[in-house]
């Protein structure tokens, strides 16, 4: 302290420093391990925004001139499992849905947002015969989902926009594989899902009856790309590179002329291609994996968190400001070029600009 | 040998020696009864408490170290809070009232099917010969394997998890009453014919006093199999229960919930089992002198 030249001196020494060595500033790690919830067909694949960064290699450019390895695993017991990984130190980078985002933040896990994955449908199906075609309908039924995780949030929503609460249908805390057993042993009446409940419709066992796409942008489940807080405070660098490749891969899923390769990379998950073909129809893929930390995202994790604190889900409250980690995803799309490429949207889910 | 309950009846003393044969662990407990007064006699409480106190200081240094995440071990004050938290909200007491319905109801209903089936195929070679090598394969499928099937035929209801827990205690329950009713030593059953017993005295007075240290070793068994059957089906299909309760806990990311289901089903089957082990006793000290 006191001596004036240390910080010029300091500045010198860094320019020096990277201007020999423009990339690698850190030591970059060994292995990047990246999880995401798995579609329960138990396949080494997944969905979304990493599935595609993941396959078309999008992060593993971003190191090709590094002997880093990438380590991809695609969780079939979903949100929760990916929070147990996380705490284990087993994963740097997950992608999972909002609410398990949520939980996992508000019990101490020390994650950073750093961008969203895109949207998921929301899908309410009914045994065929019985008199349900739309929520109002589920009064007094037996309704199955997985607590817990972002269906828990969309169906509870869905229920309070069509003036009803959780006490005026019976919730059976049911597995997708375990639903389609008891939807077709007729002991539910309904069940809250994905696109994974199309093929049942067409084996003639249900009938859809209610999909998020016609409820809104505010009802469509949603979740991040979410890093391990030490990891990005010991290699910025190196998250600013995987933030780079998904950036660029969400770009690459942009493009119409690449749907229907994307929708082959997602059936590797296990997800017929029927199914995935219908969820997106008539969707822009732009939009619906905008990836921005917006008015938007922020406010959906804010619903949530109200509505995870309601409904007892957690016990402590979270700082999102302290959560959103927008900084890699800023400057990702300022390298990229992209800073206009996707719209702002408003809390409501209005594009501004 | 210390004999606790008066020899010299028809049976007794080789049957106990049967009993001894067909479970070690009787063995070990007699020796270390014979040993146990020249310990202090606090060493009796000490002994069995080192143990889990020893894994409570590991647990406690552990967290207070952060050598593990408290998300993945919580410390042993937050498991204590949040079972008071449990226990004064309601929630264990609702929990646990389903949980005990449920493993009773199972028990009894798989416990007596069970005695009733392992002594036919005990008494008879025949209906051993037929219907053995199927149950034993039956038996062979954990009951997890038998979920999708139940789920088709009896839905999610009450029935399919009584049905699992039964079907669980079915099977340990046969197995030690054939077996109990089968090791009868051949001698016995020579002099039950010299003598012409009835058939009806032959069950009564020999071949059940001598198969019940067998059977109850089958009936704390089955007990256990009750539990880990409880926590398959209500992780499966289940609104409320204490194994419920535990899934929601690591759904919620609070395993200190799930701690907390864990220490009070050791607690309660730690309990129940020496319910059973003092029933047995007293039935064995009462059975001989009968006869």
């Amino acid at each position: 302290m006191g001596m004036n030249w240390s910080k010029p001196l300091a500045i010198a020494t860094l320019m020096a420093t990277l201007a020999a060595v423009p990339v690698r500033a850190e030591t970059l790690p060994d292995t990047i391990r990246f999880g995401a919830f798995g579609q329960g067909y138990g396949q080494p694949f997944g969905v979304a925004l990493l599935a595609i960064a993941h396959v078309k290699g999008f992060i593993a450019d971003e190191f090709k001139d590094t002997p880093v390895k990438l380590e991809w695993s695609y969780l079939t017991g979903t949100g929760p499992a990916i929070n147990e990984a996380i705490a284990n130190g087993q994963l740097d980078f997950a992608q999972y849905g909002g609410l398990p985002n949520i939980i996992g933040r508000a019990n101490g896990l020390p994650t950073r947002i750093l961008m969203s994955y895109g949207q998921t449908t929301i899908v309410g199906a009914a045994r065929t015969g019985l008199p349900i075609d739309s929520i109002k309908d589920l009064k007094g039924h037996k309704v199955a989902f997985q607590k817990g995780t972002i269906l828990h949030w969309a169906f509870l929503k869905a229920l309070e926009a069509n003036g009803l609460s959780a006490k005026d249908v019976t919730i059976v805390d049911l597995k997708t594989a375990d639903q389609l057993a008891a939807l077709a042993a007729g002991s539910i009446d309904a069940s809250i899902g994905t696109s994974s409940l199309f093929p049942l419709r067409d084996q003639g066992v249900v009938k859809i009856f209610y999909t998020s796409r016609d409820a809104g942008p505010k009802a469509v489940g949603f979740g991040g790309i979410l890093v391990s807080d030490q990891f990005q405070s010991k290699y910025p660098e190196t998250t600013q590179r995987v933030v780079r490749g998904l950036v660029r891969a969400d770009e690459w899923l942009s493009h119409e002329e690449n749907r229907e390769e994307a929708l082959q990379i997602w059936t590797k998950s296990g997800t017929p291609y029927a199914a995935l073909k219908e969820e997106f129809a008539g969707l822009s893929l732009k939009e619906s994996f905008n990836p921005l930390i917006d008015d938007f995202l922020i406010e959906q994790y804010r619903d949530a968190t109200q509505f995870s604190k309601d409904e007892k889900l957690i016990r402590r409250d979270i700082d999102l400001q302290q959560w959103f980690e927008p900084k890699y995803l800023n400057a990702a799309l300022k390298s990229l070029g992209l800073e206009h490429y996707w719209p702002h949207r408003t809390a409501d889910g209005a594009a501004i600009n | 040998m210390t004999v606790s309950s008066p020899p010299g009846s028809f049976a007794s003393p080789d049957l106990r020696h049967v009993a001894t044969r067909s479970r070690p662990g009787v063995l070990a407990a007699l020796t270390w009864k014979r040993v146990r007064p020249r310990f202090w006699p606090v060493a009796q409480f000490l002994l069995p408490a080192a143990f889990p106190l020893a894994i409570l200081i590991a647990w406690q240094v552990t967290t207070a170290n952060n050598w593990l995440p408290v998300q993945i071990l919580p410390t042993p004050a937050t498991v204590l809070s949040t079972f008071w938290d449990l226990v004064t909200g309601g929630d264990i007491v609702v929990n646990l009232q389903i949980s005990f319905w449920r493993i009773s109801l199972g028990l009894a209903v798989g416990g007596l099917a069970g005695l009733a089936f392992g002594t036919v195929l005990g008494v008879s070679r025949a209906a051993d010969e037929m219907l053995g090598p199927l149950f034993k394969a039956l038996a062979q499928v954990p009951s997890l394997g038998w979920v999708p099937i139940l789920i088709l035929i009896f839905g999610l209801d009450e029935m399919l998890k009584i049905i699992i827990i039964a079907k669980a205690c079915f099977v340990p329950i046969v197995l030690a009453t054939s077996e109990g009713i089968r090791n009868v030593p051949r001698p016995y059953r020579e002099v039950a014919q010299v003598l012409r017993l009835r058939r009806r005295s032959v069950l009564t007075k020999l071949l059940i006093p001598a198969a019940l240290p067998t059977v109850f070793g089958g009936i704390r068994l089955a007990l256990s199999h009750a539990w880990i059957a409880l926590i398959v089906v209500e992780m499966l299909a289940a609104a409320e229960g204490v194994g419920y309760m535990m899934v929601w806990g690591r759904t919620l990311f609070q395993i200190d919930i799930v701690i907390v289901g864990m220490l009070i089903i050791g607690g309660i089957g730690l309990l129940m089992d020496a319910g059973l082990a003092r029933i047995e006793r007293g039935m064995r000290r009462w059975e001989p002198a009968r006869a």
